[in-house]
């Protein structure tokens, strides 16, 4: 439990200095920063439950993209000022270095083994934001039908 | 006032200027071209008078037609140097509703628009404390330790000094990501040699997180739900050549670090 706590603390401040960075406007900084450390706790989570990168992923994207979709609707926002600061913890970026890494030392199995798991991580994270995109702006059609 | 007398040529191109303009700043600071089309529309809409009116844009440019009295105009604006900039997205899209629905005159929206493109980002130095920042707690989520920490900041600032200070030479997004994963495996590796920390991977991972193409793969995903497939795929090769990039600078440096040389 403590172990959660730090890292969704650890994730908070890693994505308030990614925030900086892409120059979120200054009222947005600490809720880009919530909706990323919300991915991140999600992420650590469901990693626990199911031990799979690629499914925790997606998890994790899908609840960015639905908390970043809702502070945007609430706070009259564009929604990628919540979406892009709280994807980048997701993206793999460990997944590359070893893949690299295991090129580097010829173990080419374990190159293609890393490589493919870091490509579906990519793809999970694109199916978790299709998925998240595609419900809000199906539940707007329909609120704006009634 | 506006809203109920016809334009005069003169005024229908100067709401043509407005509308790409606004799209332009949007489209330059990272927006989705969705949205660029969305907006120039509904300003070129918001004034009585404009028939007919068609927004296409490409991450490259922005192509727009209206029709008003029984002349059509047209602009093209093409855009080049793209940067990440949320704030002013946001300012845009505030600025957009703002004029849709008051009758703000064109020549105070221009203005304030020119206002908008020339807002700074935050100091730099307040970037390279950001990206240290970044770099340091991201450390510590694949089991860093305080070395790592300290080390993964300094690498952080470095990294993200650097690629600051090259981006003022407009060179192209692969060139940036190969040079700042370059500079971050040499510094890692350095680190470890003066030992403070042997965890190399840990350190490599995190500060290169701030080059990672997030941004590309999360445009490049709501443009092709929008429709938008042109403006999709060139933004998911955006995403997959950052990523080479990043890949090729790593790999280099440990090439050269495994053969013994360094």
């Amino acid at each position: 439990m403590m172990e959660i706590i730090k890292q969704v603390l650890f994730a908070f401040i890693s994505t308030v200095g990614f925030s900086i960075l892409f120059t979120t406007p200054k009222d947005s900084i600490i809720k880009a920063s919530i909706v990323g450390s919300a991915g991140w706790g999600i992420y650590y989570i469901t990693q626990l439950i199911f031990n799979n990168n690629i499914i925790s992923t997606l998890f994790a994207s899908v609840s960015v993209g639905i908390i970043g979709e809702l502070f945007a609707k609430h706070y009259k926002k564009p929604a990628t000022v919540f979406i892009i600061p709280g994807i980048i913890p997701l993206v793999p970026g460990a997944g590359m270095y070893y893949t690299m890494l295991e090129l580097v030392e010829k173990n080419y199995y374990a190159a293609a083994d890393k490589g493919t798991e870091t490509f579906f991580i990519a793809a999970s994270i694109s199916i978790g934001l299709i998925i998240s995109t595609t419900l809000s702006t199906s539940i707007k059609r329909v609120k704006n039908k009634n | 006032m506006n809203k109920n007398k016809d334009f005069s040529k003169n005024e229908a191109k100067k709401l043509l200027l407005l509308a790409t303009l606004s799209g332009r700043i949007m489209l330059k600071n990272g927006a989705e071209t969705y949205r660029v089309e969305d907006t120039i529309e509904r300003i070129c809409k918001s004034r009585k008078g404009v028939k007919y009116v068609n927004a296409f844009s490409t991450p490259t440019g922005i192509f727009v037609s209206i029709e008003v009295g029984e002349e059509m105009l047209s602009y093209i604006m093409r855009i080049k140097s793209t940067k990440i900039d949320l704030n002013k997205i946001n300012l845009v899209n505030e600025f957009s509703r703002e004029f849709v629905n008051s009758d703000m005159s064109i020549d105070e929206g221009l203005k304030r628009l020119r206002e908008i493109d020339k807002i700074k980002d935050y100091r730099p130095i307040i970037n390279y404390f950001a990206g240290g920042l970044s770099c340091g707690f991201f450390s510590l989520l694949f089991q860093g330790r305080l070395r790592e920490f300290l080390s993964s900041f300094l690498i952080g600032f470095i990294v993200v000094l650097i690629v600051n200070k090259l981006n003022k030479y407009k060179m192209t997004f692969f060139i940036n990501n190969f040079i700042g994963a370059t500079v971050a495996s040499l510094t890692a590796i350095l680190i470890s040699k003066i030992g403070i920390s042997q965890n190399i991977n840990t350190m490599i991972i995190a500060s290169i997180m701030p080059l990672v193409p997030g941004v590309a793969i999360t445009n490049a995903m709501r443009d092709t739900i929008s429709g938008d497939f042109v403006s999709g795929l060139s933004r998911a090769m955006e995403a997959i050549f950052s990523a080479l990039a990043i890949a090729f600078g790593v790999g280099l440096v440990l090439n050269i670090y495994f053969r013994g040389i360094l």
